[in-house]
């Protein structure tokens, strides 16, 4: 199967510092796809610059078969990437519905889109009308994630959707995540390794903003030195 | 809970305005000074509504928008009284526009070497000074503002057609030099439509020769109509013209800069430097007196009420034995108009949901496929058109003048400080909270405080007026830091 997305050999600065100095990775449609690291690996770095928010300076960048590497980042996304940031970064001010509606791309996105994100995320109907702000952390998260699937998106980029949440909620997050993959590509970024070696297929390990290892996540999972090494990771 | 706080503290402090004024003047002089307040407050909100949206948004200090306030009242008076200066101006920078449009296109034929743009520059200004020289301006700006036609002639003070339809070649000459180094000092989107330039430069080339040959005509024709269309029309002009020259601003002096401050910072100082300059250049370095207010203002008479005043159109009002200009009530009711139509486009429509989101994180907005350099171009141009129809409401109030841009926009930049930077609700607030202390300041001065058992009131030198409001951003700041509806730092 072709990849969806191919990041090949990409390097990208910020500021003074070469973050990303060889980060290559395929992510094949239909599956979810798992990105690997400690922190400060560089992860959320290769997630930024594959949307073009840190547009990488060398490397190619191909989606669908294009290569976006240079263009605008909204150009980017607008071609069927949603971006699921760390940190939940939903609009605060902006009540959920209006934190739906804005990632609409063309009229009657939310509308169509709707019945599937409040069966994946059935709370936030009852919270429609709240300001963003308002709600608990795991809403938050669900809101983010429901953000993304607004629009008719090919590819869901999301960064440590667990972080900070009980672990009950991560398992309904695990269950929306396995669900909505049905839907949507995931390359998903999570330190949380018992989640992600789950719900993923495939990985992809980087270390110091270079791609170190990928295949099978079956296969990792048979190498337990290897996971304590490179995440610190006890299964 | 923060929002309740941040109202209370607003009831508070202007409670304790309107009370310190009731108290110290009494209920007819308080009163006035609370309706002059709310006609300050009106400006400075004008003022102060697009410096705050474009800070929120963007993180810009744009020091040149008191600029587009007194470009906007400049352009306002002279649409007004004098519009052959429009007439005989307007197509030369047409024809530059057109120029510019057309050689941003051919950008890409242009050979790829570093000291190019360089000399392309070079050349377009020296073209633009080539069709500029000369031209007749003294005799164009000269009118007075009683009888139309002005103080020459029309016909002496412009030029022949030839002569000013070759100037137009040459400046559109000049912006075919300048096209190319305009598109990629903008970073322009790559791929805008074509059909979309060529209708833009047929149509504003078609403009820039009707205007010319009408000339005569079209100002006989402006001259001659009411002065009630006439100050619509300068309300008009003003406004398209402060959302042209903000979207201008946006794309030359910002975008190229965005994540460097400073230099944002230096470039719209100079601006507002070299606006106040070019000003004076133009019109001269003497303000002019204020302009004529529609009929509904303009009987010299004093109405009993507000409903009186509707059919007897008298230019005062009496509240509470004192008379009161009632253009001052206009200018209050354009500021409530303008405050209550942003909320609604912010609260409302698409681009207002943007917006509100593109203040807290427009990195994220972006990267749901908005275009949010777009919507930074439409904001900037809407904020500078707001500044500008502020410039052309005060014109009958305050007159013309070179420095009422930068006095009223660091009394706006003072209004957003008190209000809380980036806070649309904190603007208005700020802004009122300002123009009554203001208000009650300049009463001080003017009538000074009755002590008993003293033969004359006590009266405040005119510099406490004008320290009236620092004194306010103090007060507040110290009891919020972040202003009264700022968020943290
Ligand atoms: N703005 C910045 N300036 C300088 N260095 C930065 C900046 N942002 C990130 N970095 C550095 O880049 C490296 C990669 O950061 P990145 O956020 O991509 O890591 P990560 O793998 O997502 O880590 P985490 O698991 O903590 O989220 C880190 O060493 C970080 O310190
Ligand atoms: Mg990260």
């Amino acid at each position: 199967m072709a990849a969806l997305l191919e990041v090949q050999d990409i390097h990208t600065f910020i500021g003074q510092f070469h973050i990303l100095q060889g980060v290559s990775l395929e992510v094949p449609e239909g599956s979810i796809t798992a990105l690997l690291g400690r922190n400060g690996a560089g992860k959320t770095t290769t997630l930024k610059s594959i949307l073009g928010l840190t547009p990488p300076r060398e490397g190619k960048v191909i989606f669908l078969g294009e290569e976006i590497g240079g263009r605008r980042a909204y150009e980017i996304a607008a071609m069927g990437i949603g971006y699921v940031p760390e940190y939940r970064a939903i609009f605060t001010g902006l009540t959920v519905e209006e934190n739906l509606r804005i990632a609409e791309r063309r009229k009657g996105d939310l509308k169509r889109k709707a019945d599937f994100i409040f069966t994946l995320f059935p709370d936030l109907k009852r919270l429609y009308r709240l300001p963003g702000g308002q709600l608990s952390g795991g809403q938050q998260q669900m809101l983010a994630i429901a953000r993304a699937l607004v629009p008719d998106n090919r590819l869901l980029l999301i960064d440590e959707p667990s972080e900070g949440l009980a672990p009950i909620l991560i398992q309904e997050l695990m269950g929306a995540i396995r669900r909505l993959s049905a839907e949507v590509t995931v390359l998903l970024v999570d330190q949380n390794f018992q989640m992600t070696s789950r719900l993923a297929d495939r990985y992809f390990m980087i270390e110091d903003g270079r791609t170190v290892r990928s295949g099978a996540m079956a296969d990792l999972l048979n190498e337990p030195d290897v996971i304590r090494r490179y995440l610190g990771a006890v299964i | 809970m923060k929002r309740y706080r941040a109202f209370t503290a607003f009831i508070l402090i202007v409670g304790a305005l309107v009370a310190l004024g009731y108290g110290l003047f009494g209920p007819q002089k308080a009163t006035a000074a609370l309706l002059s307040g709310l006609t300050l407050a009106s400006l400075y909100f004008l003022l102060g509504a697009g410096l705050s949206l474009i800070f929120g948004l963007m993180d810009v200090l744009n020091f040149a928008h008191g600029v587009l306030f007194m470009v906007g009242a400049y352009v306002g008076y002279t649409v007004f009284g004098n519009p052959r200066l429009i007439l005989n101006t307007a197509p030369l920078f047409l024809a530059l526009a057109v120029g510019i449009i057309a050689g941003s296109r051919l950008a890409p034929l242009i050979p790829n070497r570093r000291f190019i743009p360089y000399l392309l520059a070079l050349a377009g200004v020296g073209v633009t000074l080539w069709g500029i020289r000369g031209f007749p301006l003294r005799p164009l700006v000269a009118f007075e503002p009683t009888t139309a036609g002005g103080a020459i002639p029309t016909a002496l003070a412009q030029e022949p057609l030839s002569r000013m339809l070759l100037r137009l070649g040459q400046l559109a000459l000049a912006g075919l030099l300048l096209g190319p180094v305009a598109a990629r000092w903008g970073r322009e989107d790559r791929r805008a439509a074509p059909w979309r330039s060529l209708a833009l430069g047929v149509g504003l080339t078609l403009l820039a020769v009707l205007l010319l040959l009408g000339r005569d005509p079209l100002e006989r024709f402006l001259l001659g109509l009411s002065v009630d269309v006439r100050f619509f029309l300068a309300l008009v002009a003003g406004a398209a013209t402060g959302a042209a020259l903000g979207a201008l601003i946006e794309t030359t002096l910002i975008r190229p800069f965005y994540g460097r401050p400073i230099t944002q910072i230096v470039l719209t100082l100079g601006l507002m430097f070299a606006g106040a300059e070019l000003v004076k250049f133009i019109w001269g370095k003497e303000g002019r007196p204020p302009m004529a207010v529609p009929s509904l203002f303009a009987q010299s008479c004093r109405s009993p009420n507000l409903l009186a005043w509707l059919t007897e159109r008298c230019s005062s009002i009496d509240v509470l034995g004192r008379a009161f200009p009632t253009y001052r009530l206009f200018i209050i009711a354009v500021g409530l108009l303008i405050l209550v139509g942003v909320a609604l486009l912010l609260k409302y429509s698409r681009l207002g949901m943007i917006v509100r989101a593109g203040v807290q994180d427009s990195a994220m907005v972006e990267a749901l496929g908005i275009n949010v350099r777009r919507v930074f171009m439409a904001v900037f141009a809407l904020g500078s058109a707001l500044a500008a129809l502020g410039g052309v409401v005060a014109a009958p109030f305050v007159g013309v003048y070179p420095e009422m841009g930068s006095i009223f926009q660091l009394q706006a930049f003072i209004a957003v400080v008190i209000g809380g930077m980036g806070s649309y609700t904190g603007t208005a607030v700020g802004a009122l909270v300002l123009g009554l202390a203001r208000a009650l300041g300049d009463t001080l001065v003017t009538t000074g405080i009755a002590l008993p058992g003293m033969a004359q009131a006590l009266r405040a030198s005119p510099a406490v007026a004008r320290a009236s409001t620092v004194l306010m951003m103090a007060v507040v700041l110290l009891v919020r830091p972040a202003g009264i509806f700022g968020r943290k730092e």
